[in-house]
């Protein structure tokens, strides 16, 4: 056995991200490990890359055991790993990428020349093939990962541990991906994949191991497993189609004309075209592998970003090109992707977290009507159980779940007649999960029109009436909730056909 | 609920009150090193700031040029903005208010409020310039607002020291004396300090409601916390980054105003770059982590330590720049322990491979 | 004096620049491995000071300088140890830093030397003024390139060096990677901190050699607040240089000319408020042309849009 880690358990303060977790690795094997957001698969990986200590248990490379305190040792005992959000320098040249920590030296100089040519030598036998002297930041997605493989390579990995690796790829640039993985384990390289695309997993890899919760709940042959038995082991339960009040939709709130973003300088539009109607009293789901136009999407109907060409109207109201202040004040409420970059200010308190977006209800004639806000805010932590030392807490020593309710609270309280939820259940409990979606389906049924926005499709499947494909910038399919199906929903995604 | 407060109050005097302890340590070894006697020295320390009544007030005089720079430094670093340009906006201020006083015509009351305006606009439209630099051309406040004080301190130099100096005066590079109808009144007989210090006051108190109470203020909180997150609530960050800069230069510009109606009764050139006014605001500011009421109490500490190294320079053999080497380290210790929350927001670039 | 441009403008442009390069290199070595070092200020103030007091007690301008390199590289390592240890705001702790200099110096002025607002010593010798054998005899370019101190020449000397340092040796690349990425850089194995304190130290002791540049070589004295805010002019030069050592010599050499010109002004006894004015002026125009890299602008603001 290559790599064996027994019982691993990784606590920070109360929480616990592993618990004697059992992993093992042959070489030439491509072994997956499979888990919801906060399964603990980062983390297990990260304890394999010395960037994190086990709080207890042992790994083991050749059967001698190993302690690795810092990536550099993980480096020199062999693994590599290519990190979600890559590891490159965008300003500097393919071979200083992949050379860099072991560069070819002639005395104190980095011979640039020598390095470009044993980067040329390296992606010939391993048969990827990039151009050393390009400069990172004009690459494309799939190139750059291919750097970061050849980097880890490099650095003489017999283990590659890849993080997501085709969240952000097209099809094409995924299909590639898995055929070079394949390659390569026939060379002698083992990988480590870690993912939530089940279909994916199934295709590329040996054998797959289950987390949930910090556990391993099971670790299969992938031949001898399919799809719903992997989902089952994941979420712990069969999926439910939640019981959704038939709702006849009325008028369209949110109106979304021909909408283009322009990218870079010859690059694709972010947003191509775009035209699509939410309506109200129905849910109209969004669903896309991220980075194929979603946060623009977002951004170009709160007004966060200015849209190239078209139209876009919120309650009859035509409100291109206004401020994000002048969306509000069309009715609109937003439940942002990224809680803490956009959602919340980590340093103030909760009450004043729950103020934003909504000041002119709290407020009467500029000033902050204290005790009503205390008042309210009281309100929303009974009502959506957000567990917080006092309304003055800092927002930051909340937990993901608990800001994540209260960021729902905040953005459903108010009435609006137009809400977007943006992964509004990313990395929170099943708890929280439900009181979320639960908000989610009452606003349907008091007549809001709802646009979410989710990478997880069993989330869309469960709340949408309606779901629309985003495919690099453009609305590559539509399907109603009756029709829709995980597959189906995922060859759209893919850029294939509408069946 | 309430009682939690009197904690998260209670820590938030801890670390000033640990640094001013390293302070004063520091200023022990450095009194040491040149053979003074450290507790002789902070005894005339203390007797120089507080010693008696004339000492207290001329402390209290001394620091009400560093409140207000220390209230608009606080209300820009609130807000996010790195604002240190609170001595060209002071000079400016007191410029416009020494020639406000001058030349507007009719009685006392009127030239008063005229000089009070005028100082006030002069202040904040010089910071506001640098506002608009950021926000039309994403220049550097940091570095715009210091180059603006040179240019600001050279200016108010040549107009005072050629066009507007006083005529048949003494030769010195100043404006001609105010009347008296313009004087800011003394609050004690035969005493330095005057109404600015009360006005200092209340617009502390005024500022801390402001910042707290009002729809504006939450803002301007919100937009120095996370500016993310204030746009994405639809707060405007162009329009209140330069109404913000706008009011820290016209606190910065009262603390000009007030040295001219109230001590100097003229502008007279480096009568505020060289006791460091604006500086000692900063620190007082830093000090309080731009809290306004502590920033009271941080500039009146500052101004001690300075009218008390006069003390200090008159009756013993230690110079009076103890002080300053007491201040400097004070505000070491405190800055080593700042974490601004603006500090750690380079994720974004981590992530700059991985979109392309 | 009767002509507002000569040959001996450029000379004196060489000579001012001197200071504000070597400052100006410290702080594109910081600004490459991501910390904005607005202490050069404190740390020039500081060195011109001990180069002062190393002089008077060692009586020798080459142990003075050392004396003065070990001072400020002391200070650099304290700002470094609050900025990168302590992870405390750079800005703010360089601020005060500068505070810490403005008043330890004036402070010891008085306690080491008893005097206030200057010191200075007519025995004192200060740098030498090298002529440069060959080149001294050749018109013009012999009256500017020689008879120069030490320092102007090493700044040059330096200049190249880093230039060299940071673009061709390994060294110098892993130092750009760690400003380029930190996370990735550390993610490799590189030696972050390593970096950051060394780029920290040698900020440390270019300031301390323009210190004494300004105040064993231009004069020989040492006055209070004499750097009269060159550090920050050094400070926007390494932003127009774009932190590369040549960008940041040319640009050094735009604000020396400058300063040499605003000099040559007073001479035709027009106020110098406006000459004086100038390259602050001149700065601003010149940043609203060249937009600063993205690693500055981030340090330098408190917000990140």
């Amino acid at each position: 056995m290559l790599l064996q880690m027994k019982g691993i358990t990784k606590r920070y303060g109360s929480l616990t991200a592993n618990s004697g977790v059992d992993f093992s690795l042959e070489a030439g094997e491509v072994h997956a490990l499979v888990g919801e957001n906060g399964a603990g698969k980062s983390t297990l990986m990260r304890i394999l890359y010395g960037e994190e200590q086990p709080s207890e248990g042992r790994i083991y490379m050749n059967g001698t055991e190993q302690s690795f305190s810092s990536p550099s040792d993980a480096i020199a005992a062999g693994i590599g790993m290519v990190h979600q959000h890559f590891m490159l320098f965008p300003s500097f040249t393919v071979a200083e990428n992949i050379v860099i920590g072991r560069e070819p030296k002639a005395g104190v100089t980095f011979d640039r020349k020598a390095a470009a040519e044993q980067v040329k030598a390296l992606s010939e036998k391993y048969g990827m093939p990039v151009d050393p002297w390009a400069k990172v930041a004009e690459c494309p997605v799939g190139v750059q990962q291919r750097i970061e493989i050849l980097k880890v390579l490099n650095q003489g990995a017999k283990i590659v541990i890849m993080d997501e690796p085709t969240g952000a790829l097209t099809p094409l640039e995924v299909e590639w991906l898995l055929k070079a993985i394949k390659r390569l384990s026939e060379q002698g390289i083992s990988f480590i994949l870690i993912s939530h695309k089940l279909h994916e997993v199934l295709d590329s890899s040996e054998r797959i191991t289950v987390l949930r919760d910090g556990r391993v709940t099971g670790t299969v042959r992938a031949k001898d497993t399919d799809a719903l038995q992997l989902s089952s082991l994941m979420v712990g339960r069969e999926l439910v189609k939640l019981e959704k009040k038939h709702m006849v939709p009325g008028q369209p709130i949110l109106d979304v004309q021909q909408v283009t973003v322009r990218g870079g300088k010859g690059a694709k539009p972010l947003l191509d075209q775009v035209s699509f109607q939410v309506r109200a009293g129905e849910i109209v789901g969004v669903a896309g592998v991220s980075g194929n136009g979603q946060s623009e999407l977002l951004q170009a109907v709160t007004g966060l970003r200015r849209i190239d060409v078209g139209k876009v109207a919120l309650s009859g109201q035509d409100v291109t090109g206004r401020s994000p202040f002048q969306f509000r004040e069309a009715g609109l409420a937003h439940i942002p992707e990224d809680r803490y970059m956009w959602g919340s200010a980590k340093e103030e308190s909760v009450t004043d977290n729950g103020l934003m977006g909504h000041l002119r209800s709290f407020s009467k004639g500029g000033i902050l009507r204290k005790s009503q806000i205390r008042q309210t805010m009281a309100d929303w932590v009974r009502s959506f159980n957000i567990k917080t030392g006092s309304l003055d807490t800092k927002a930051g020593h909340l937990s993901g779940g608990n800001m994540q309710k209260l960021i729902v609270a905040r953005e459903m309280a108010h009435g609006t007649p137009f809400v977007i939820a943006a992964e509004p259940t990313r990395g929170v409990d099943i708890g929280a999960m439900e009181t979320i979606h639960e908000a989610l389906l009452k606003r349907r049924e008091e007549q809001g029109a709802i646009l979410l926005v989710s990478s997880e499709l069993t989330e869309i499947l469960k709340l949408s009436d309606r779901i629309l494909v985003l495919f690099e910038g453009r609305i590559a399919g539509e399907l109603t909730a009756e029709e829709a199906t995980e597959e189906q929903i995922s060859i759209l995604m893919a850029g294939g056909e509408q069946r | 609920m309430r009682r939690l407060n009197w904690s998260t109050y209670a820590q938030a005097l801890l670390m000033p009150l640990a640094a001013i302890l390293l302070g004063l340590l520091v200023g022990a070894i450095a009194i040491w090193t040149v053979g003074g006697s450290v507790l002789t020295t902070y005894q005339e320390m203390w007797k120089g700031a507080f010693g008696s009544f004339y000492f207290t007030t001329s402390t209290l005089t001394r620091a009400v040029p560093i409140i207000f720079a220390a209230l608009g430094v606080s209300l820009a670093f609130r807000a996010g903005f790195f604002n240190l340009g609170a001595e060209g906006q002071m000079i400016f201020g007191a410029l416009a208010a020494a020639l406000a006083a001058l030349y507007v015509p009719g009685p006392g009351v009127v030239k008063m409020l005229a000089a009070i305006v005028a100082g006030m606009l002069a202040g904040g439209l010089w910071s506001t310039l640098a506002g608009w630099l950021d926000t039309k051309f994403r220049m550097n406040l940091l570095i715009t607002t210091l180059l603006l004080n040179y240019i600001a301190s050279l200016f108010a130099g040549y107009l005072v020291a050629f066009p507007l100096k006083e005529k048949g005066g003494s030769g010195g590079a100043q404006t001609a004396m105010l009347d008296k109808s313009v004087w800011m009144p003394k609050l004690f007989d035969g005493m330095t300090l005057h109404a600015g210090f009360i006005v200092a006051i209340v617009i502390a108190v005024l500022l801390a409601l402001f910042l707290r109470y009002t729809t504006k203020g939450y803002e301007i909180r919100m937009l120095g916390s996370n500016p993310l997150f204030a746009a994405y609530g639809g707060v405007n960050r162009g329009r209140l980054m330069l109404m913000s800069m706008m009011m820290s230069g016209a606190l910065a510009g009262l603390a000009g105003t007030f040295e001219v109606l109230g001590t100097q009764y003229r502008y007279i050139d480096n009568m505020l770059s060289t006791p460091g006014y604006a500086w000692s605001g900063i620190m007082a500011t830093l000090l309080a982590g731009s809290n306004p009421i502590g920033s009271v109490a941080a500039a009146i500490l500052l101004a001690a330590l300075q009218t008390g190294g006069m003390g200090v320079e008159r009756n013993t053999e230690v110079p009076l720049e103890i002080s300053s080497v007491i201040q400097s380290s004070l505000i070491l210790f405190v800055s080593a322990r700042i974490t601004f929350s603006f500090i750690k927001r380079k994720k974004a670039r981590a992530a700059d491979g991985h979109s392309a | 004096m009767d002509t507002l441009l000569d040959w001996s403008l450029l000379s004196s442009t060489l000579r001012t620049v001197a200071p504000l390069l070597l400052a100006a290199l410290g702080g594109a070595l910081c600004a490459r491995v991501g910390i904005f070092n607005v202490a050069l200020e404190g740390m020039m103030l500081t060195g011109a000071f001990t180069a002062i007091l190393g002089n008077y007690l060692f009586g020798n301008v080459l142990l003075a300088i050392l004396f003065a390199c070990v001072c400020v590289g002391v200070l650099a390592l304290l700002f470094g140890y609050l900025s990168i240890q302590l992870q405390a705001n750079a800005i703010v702790v360089g601020t005060a830093m500068n505070f810490l200099a403005t008043g330890l110096t004036a402070f010891s002025l008085f306690a080491i030397f008893g005097v206030k607002g200057q010191y200075y010593d007519q025995t004192m010798k200060g740098l030498p003024k090298w002529d440069i054998p060959l080149i001294k005899d050749i018109p013009v370019v012999g009256d500017v390139l020689s008879g120069h101190t030490p320092l102007v020449y090493l700044a040059f000397v330096l200049a190249a060096g880093l230039q060299y340092l940071m673009f061709r040796t390994v060294m110098g690349f892993r130092l750009m990677a760690v400003g380029e990425n930190i996370t990735a850089a550390k993610s490799l194995g590189i030696r972050v901190r390593r970096y950051q304190y060394g780029a920290v130290l040698a900020s440390g002791i270019l300031c301390a050699l323009a210190g004494a540049q300004l105040s064993l070589g231009q004069v020989t004295l040492f006055a209070e607040n004499m750097t009269a805010g060159r550090g920050f002019i050094a400070l926007v030069a390494t932003m127009l240089g774009q932190s590369s050592p040549l960008g940041v010599t040319a640009s050094s050499l735009l604000f020396g000319f400058m300063d040499a010109i605003s000099i040559r002004l007073q001479g035709f006894s027009l106020p110098t408020h406006f000459t004086m004015m100038l390259p602050y002026v001149i700065t601003i125009v010149v940043m609203l042309f060249f937009k600063d890299k993205s690693y500055l602008r981030q340090s330098g603001r408190m917000d990140s849009k």
